[in-house]
């Protein structure tokens, strides 16, 4: 008898149904992978098991008895804990303090300080963790912030921990330590649901893999059976090609950009390169690289800035947006809910936001002209909404994407530097985004992809620039690519001892 | 109306369904309830005589004595008493749409009732200077009056700059520097006048503000409040500038990162809201012919609620001129039926508390349901 079984879940949220009687089944003390395209519905699933949402219809039965946790703290009394992107801590307080949160040792309301911090200290001892417990939450990095979570959800006795795509900000040493300290887990009989993209990870550490497509279910089988090409396959419902780029054949034009020993201070120091009309130029480099600071910089967002940007042969004052606006530079920032969207507008208001002068006679927004030009960016981009007029919210993460990066194709910038523009966007808007990327190098567009998955930014560019903790360590030509020339380079020294 | 067809709406419509709609039932319902249960009243009749002056007609009644003829009138359905009802509202209105901008952009204006009484004050001290016992006496209103205007709304714009140049110069949170500027203008208010009250305008200037189409119906502070909302309501939904502070409030970050001048946008918006405390202002000089250093005591907060009420939200993105307008009329409605009524005055704040924390909490159950209603389609 199964250990976790899920029957006809199905919930909905305004305008999508997220789970359409999904049922399927999880074996006491597994790795159990759940995956699909954004939107599919895998992290919906996580969540009403952990108790964020309650489903509209169908049960979990749980060794034998039907659950129903209405809030997180129910689903921790059943022994279920969810390890969120999203903060789940109080960013303010010690890593003690939101370890002992939920039972603070005290004496008559007095806060005992020293057992506290030995509870966090233990607490962390048990997953092998060394993290200083009188460090405020909001200076860890998200690495180590995630293994505190694990120490809280293992302290409440948590047998089932659902972990939401616990590495698409982790760095590579990071991701490492996470994979051990998950198979050490399973050993100790707890059950993980691993909510997934990244299919080498789901296959190095789950036994069992549950597809969802549009929130319903696929298939439930061991990894055994499985392979990446069959999960795709059934991911998406049909063969995914792999793309080659075009723009490739295509001719450089004339240089665009000319980035001579730009530095800032604590954030990277001496980055000189160029960008022609039509090629993508790829950066790579591990989290905290430097490679986001360096963007901002050329976009005009680091006021401390110092070093030559020269667009056109033109030189380029830095510390000014408008003035990098103006040049032709576009930036489509790595955080789209922080940086890319105002979440309270809707799709075409977001859309419009960077051309509004352009779009204005007098002040005045000429309304059916800005309908008719977002409507024409949302067809081109397949963006998939009720009408422009939808909050951007409600959308896909894939979806929600394609409208912040409408907002620079709307623009018509010469220049555009994607910052991770497929972070945790599905398959298919994936690969309709890379279309895109290369459709845009082929009509002369000058693009910086930034990203750290090394397929995106290999299958992309023409070049591959490496930074390492703030600067420049190599250049690679197209045919110099491969995963490990870009891991020796972007790991350093580290790498070749190893 | 199915939901497919709101989709394809403007949002401007949508919004202007769900909240102000609902604002509008709510000043139905209190006028139909005010009329009803308000009784009636006996007023005297007047009439314009020869000599073209407004004096009471007198009857003789069936004892032959002369009597003054007296009209019953309801209580709150007459001329008069919705005259004074829209006058009583404009000031807090017109201030209101200018804090419904500063909210949407995610700030907050303390010092709007501090900013009403300087420019009042300084109004007053220019125009005094014009009236019967000023030393320019008998200039041509041409003169006295735009002066006037300029001292009064000048000062208020000054002061609104003083606040936003601060906020985006030394990265300050606007509640601080509008809690400091609230009492630094009210201050400087006080030691100009001394705290004696200033009076005594040209005639032309408060002609102008209490000019009548008859029988006592000023209509001058509702005509401004309109055409207020006006331009504030096409400034935040037609013009691209309207839209980049409903970007800043809801994402600033993002805003900046689409290239929207951010400090410019805030900058504009605490000089709209000087700007409206202005004019309230100078409307309050034209109708009460003086100004002291205490003029808008706590008017901040009744500003707040009227744009909180009509469905400017504190954590920005969200608000419209429109809604501030009825805001401000739902609040001026409950303070005038408590005296039509008969309520114990003493219970006026209370309820008007009450009414503000409730209009909040039925918007958020007005959202929930819109969301249900989403889910059912």
């Amino acid at each position: 008898m199964a250990f976790l079984a899920f029957q006809r879940i199905t919930k909905r949220f305004p305008g999508v149904q997220a789970l359409d009687g999904v049922s399927f089944e999880i074996e006491r003390g597994s790795c159990h992978a759940l995956i699909g395209e954004n939107g599919a519905g895998k992290s919906t699933l996580g969540k009403i098991l952990a108790g964020v949402y309650t489903a509209d219809e169908g049960e979990m039965v749980l060794a034998g008895k039907a659950i129903a946790p209405a809030n997180p703290l129910a689903a921790r009394h059943l022994g279920i804990a969810m390890v969120h992107q999203e903060l789940a801590f109080c960013p303010n307080l010690t890593v003690a303090e939101n370890l002992c949160l939920g039972d603070l040792p005290g004496h008559a309301g007095w806060l005992d300080r020293r057992k506290m911090r030995e509870q966090a200290r233990a607490m962390l001892a048990e997953i092998d963790c060394d993290i200083d417990v009188d460090l405020p939450i909001n200076l860890l990095s998200t690495g180590q912030e995630q293994l505190v979570q694990i120490a809280a959800a293992l302290g409440t006795q948590a047998n089932i921990i659902v972990m939401d795509e616990p590495t698409s900000s982790l760095s590579v040493k990071e991701s490492e330590n996470l994979f051990q300290l998950l198979a050490k887990l399973k050993q100790r009989g707890i059950t993980i649901i691993y909510v997934s993209h990244r299919m080498e990870e789901i296959f190095r550490l789950c036994d069992h893999i549950t597809v969802l497509r549009d929130g319903r279910h696929v298939a439930t089988e061991p990894i055994s059976v499985s392979s990446p090409d069959r999960v795709i396959q059934q991911m998406v419902g049909r063969e995914v090609k792999q793309y080659t780029s075009q723009h490739l054949q295509k001719n450089l034009g004339e240089e665009m950009l000319r980035v001579e020993n730009l530095s800032s201070p604590g954030k990277f120091s001496n980055i000189s390169f160029t960008l022609r009309a039509g090629e993508i130029l790829g950066f790579a480099g591990l989290i905290g690289a430097g490679r986001s600071e360096v963007a901002q910089a050329i976009f005009g967002l680091d006021e401390a800035a110092t070093g030559k940007v020269f667009v056109r042969g033109k030189e380029l004052p830095l510390g000014s947006v408008n003035a990098s606006l103006a040049a032709g530079i576009g930036l489509l920032p790595e955080d789209r809910k922080r940086l890319g969207l105002v979440l309270t507008m809707n799709c075409r208001e977001n859309t419009s936001l960077t051309i509004l002068s352009r779009l204005s006679n007098f002040g005045f927004v000429r309304q059916r002209e800005e309908r008719s030009l977002v409507q024409s960016y949302v067809e081109r981009l397949h963006v998939k909404t009720p009408s422009i007029d939808s909050s951007v919210a409600g959308l896909s993460g894939g979806n929600q994407q394609k409208i912040a990066l409408a907002k620079w194709l709307a623009r018509q910038c010469g220049i555009l530097i994607v910052d991770e523009p497929t972070r945790g966007v599905d398959v298919g808007a994936k690969a309709e985004i890379h279309h895109l990327l290369d459709e845009l190098a082929c009509q002369g567009l000058a693009l910086l992809v930034i990203s750290s998955e090394l397929p995106e930014v290999m299958n992309l560019s023409r070049r591959i620039l490496v930074m390492r903790q703030g600067s420049m360590v190599g250049e690679l030509p197209r045919n110099d690519f491969s995963q490990t020339n870009l891991m020796r380079l972007m790991a350093g020294v580290e790498a070749k001892a190893a | 109306m199915s939901s497919t067809n709101a989709a394809i709406k403007s949002p401007g419509l949508r919004s202007l369904r769900l909240q102000e709609g609902g604002l509008l039932i709510v000043i139905f319902i209190l006028g139909l309830l005010l009329t009803f249960f308000g009784g009636t009243v006996k007023v005297p009749v007047f009439e314009t005589n020869a000599q073209g002056e407004r004096e009471r007609v007198f009857r003789t009644n069936a004892q032959g004595e002369r009597e003054p003829v007296v009209a019953e009138k309801n209580k709150f359905l007459n001329a008069q008493n919705l005259a004074q009802l829209a006058k009583d509202t404009s000031f807090i209105a017109i201030m209101a749409i200018g804090a419904t901008f500063v909210i949407i952009s995610g700030g907050i204006d303390l010092s709007v009732g501090a900013i009403y009484a300087l420019a009042s004050v300084l109004g007053a001290i220019a125009l005094q200077r014009f009236g019967p016992d000023g030393p320019h006496a008998g200039a041509s209103p041409w003169i006295s009056i735009p002066l006037g205007i300029l001292a009064c709304v000048g000062t208020a714009v000054l002061a609104g700059f003083l606040n936003g140049g601060m906020i985006v110069a030394l990265r300050v949170h606007p509640f601080i520097i509008t809690l400091g500027t609230m009492a630094i203008f009210r201050g400087i208010a006080f030691v100009i006048t001394k705290g004696q009250s200033i009076g005594g305008f040209p005639q032309a200037f408060r002609d102008l503000v209490r000019w009548e189409i008859g029988d006592g119906l000023s209509l001058v502070p509702l005509v401004v409040m309109l055409v207020v909302t006006i331009i504030g309501g096409i400034y935040l939904s037609r013009l691209a500038t309207g839209r980049r502070i409903y970007a800043i409030g809801g994402n600033e970050l993002a805003s900046t990162y689409s290239g929207i001048r951010v400090n410019r946008v805030k900058l504009s918006v605490f000089i709209f809201s000087g700007l409206t405390a202005g004019i309230a202002a100078l409307l309050s000089l034209g109708y009460y012919g003086g100004a002291t250093s205490g003029d808008g005591q706590g008017y901040e907060l009744n500003v707040i609620a009227a744009a909180v009420v009509g469905g400017a939200s504190l954590s920005g993105g969200k608000g419209s001129a429109f809604g501030a307008l009825l805001g401000a009329l739902v609040i001026q409605l409950i303070s005038t039926g408590i005296v039509i009524l008969g309520i114990n005055q003493n219970y006026s704040q209370i309820i008007i508390g009450a009414v503000v924390i409730l209009a909040v909490v039925l918007d958020q159950l007005n959202n929930w349901l819109a969301k249900r209603r989403l889910l059912a389609n």
